[in-house]
């Protein structure tokens, strides 16, 4: 009777590991807007986890390219240590193992006035180490291998979101050369008939006879 | 035994459905003014958001407000004087959806509230406990089909990435193509424009008869 008892019990705890396991995504891929600093706070479980991710500035209409730098990109310790400090680029990605849990702060820092379109990507990625798996019974080396899996297919998935949105800052480029080069000529062309027009008229007017030509 | 079993199961799954809305990004949205995220989704993927404004200690719990628009500008979910709350939707555009966050008027002040947003794409607001019901699998079986999930989700976005790039490609050599023509263009009318200059005036002064 007591054994039937555990047997139950162990399962129903192996299926709630399960689920528990489940809900370590701690996945985020957003965009956000920055205008000064704009900061991003993920809860770390475990100390060792493996905190991975890239963002990317998809850039608003500037005009000169090299007018903005970029922007800086810290991420800050529960303690209050400096991680991981990133300055003025326009997308990267990261990689960090945490040195404690808790509360981690990820900031993007603006240096000017121009708003700026971040797209980020954070993931927590938990391994179980030798020490949960002598822990926790219910617990098999096959929950590693699985683990360690699903870490791999996450930083593929990373890359992935990473490519999309370097993809998206090149079409906003690319889209923004097609417009420049159609108005920029069809304004060059008119400007230029404009301008020979003027031309022709003003030597009309030297030659006219409300002038006193014999002066030219 | 068995009543303590019940306890502790019943304690566990109460926070296990805190737990998820508690893991996500924590924004913090100013004291005035709306702070807004986004994200560019593809047409037909599921959406599923958890929002939990996070207590500070005090007594008094700000509420918030939430907004999602679709690309076209389509009121998706609008909830004003809300503490928690969740919402889903599948995409109908393919575009950038925004969802947005304001402190209600009735407790803006000066300090800032946080609020936790659990915002899941595609295969990761999969409901993987009712395939695991209705397929009767569960443990080591059911970590590997969510595995495959994600395997065939990465093969989903390498052949829309491949797609992409195959317009912008497209693009880029129609805008190629343009700069040469444009340029050629461009110099054919300066000579053509000159021409004309040249022939008017030339008429001009044999009409006024100076050469």
């Amino acid at each position: 009777m007591e054994q039937t008892q555990w047997k139950r019990s162990s399962k129903m705890w192996m299926v709630l590991a399960s689920l528990m396991m489940s809900f370590f995504s701690g996945i985020e891929s957003l965009s956000v807007t920055v205008n000064d600093v704009e900061c991003v706070y993920e809860y770390v479980l475990y100390e060792g986890d493996t905190i991975s991710g890239n963002f990317v500035v998809v850039d608003h209409d500037i005009f000169w390219g090299s007018d903005h730098p970029g922007i800086d990109f810290t991420v800050t310790s529960p303690a209050g240590n400096t991680v991981q400090n990133i300055k003025g680029t326009s997308g990267d990605k990261f990689q960090f193992k945490a040195p404690t849990h808790g509360m981690y702060k990820f900031c993007f820092h603006n240096p000017h006035s121009t708003p700026e379109t971040v797209s980020f990507y954070i993931h927590v990625g938990h391994i179980p180490s030798e020490h949960d798996l002598a822990k926790d019974e219910h617990l098999d080396p096959i929950n590693v291998k699985i683990a360690e899996l699903r870490e791999a297919l996450e930083s593929v998935t990373a890359e992935q979101k990473y490519l999309k949105a370097r993809d998206a800052r090149h079409r906003h480029t690319n889209e923004s050369t097609r417009k420049r080069v159609i108005f920029y000529t069809v304004g060059e062309y008119l400007l230029l008939a404009g301008v020979s027009a003027l031309q022709v008229i003003y030597i009309r007017r030297l030659f006219s006879k409300s002038v006193a030509y014999n002066r030219v | 035994m068995g009543k303590m079993m019940l306890c502790t199961l019943g304690i566990s799954l109460c926070l296990f459905s805190i737990i998820p809305s508690a893991f996500g990004i924590w924004l913090t949205l100013p004291s005035s003014g709306t702070k807004c995220v986004s994200e560019e989704i593809q047409t037909n993927v599921v959406v599923l958001t958890d929002y939990i404004v996070i207590p500070d200690g005090s007594s008094l719990q700000p509420s918030i407000g939430v907004k999602v628009t679709s690309p076209y500008g389509n009121n998706l979910y609008y909830k004003e004087n809300t503490t928690h709350g969740n919402f889903a939707f599948t995409t109908q555009e393919t575009g950038n959806y925004l969802a947005c966050f304001w402190i209600d008027p009735h407790y803006q002040g000066a300090k800032e509230v946080s609020v936790s947003l659990d915002w899941k794409t595609g295969i990761a607001a999969k409901d993987w406990e009712s395939v695991a019901r209705k397929e009767k699998i569960e443990g080591v079986e059911l970590e590997l089909r969510k595995l495959e999930g994600a395997v065939e989700a990465i093969h989903e976005n390498l052949l829309y990435l491949k797609g992409r790039e195959a317009e912008m490609r497209a693009v880029s050599e129609r805008t190629n193509a343009r700069v040469a023509w444009f340029s050629i263009m461009s110099l054919g009318i300066c000579i053509g424009v000159s021409g004309l200059q040249l022939w008017h005036l030339k008429r001009f002064f044999q009409k006024k008869k100076l050469i």
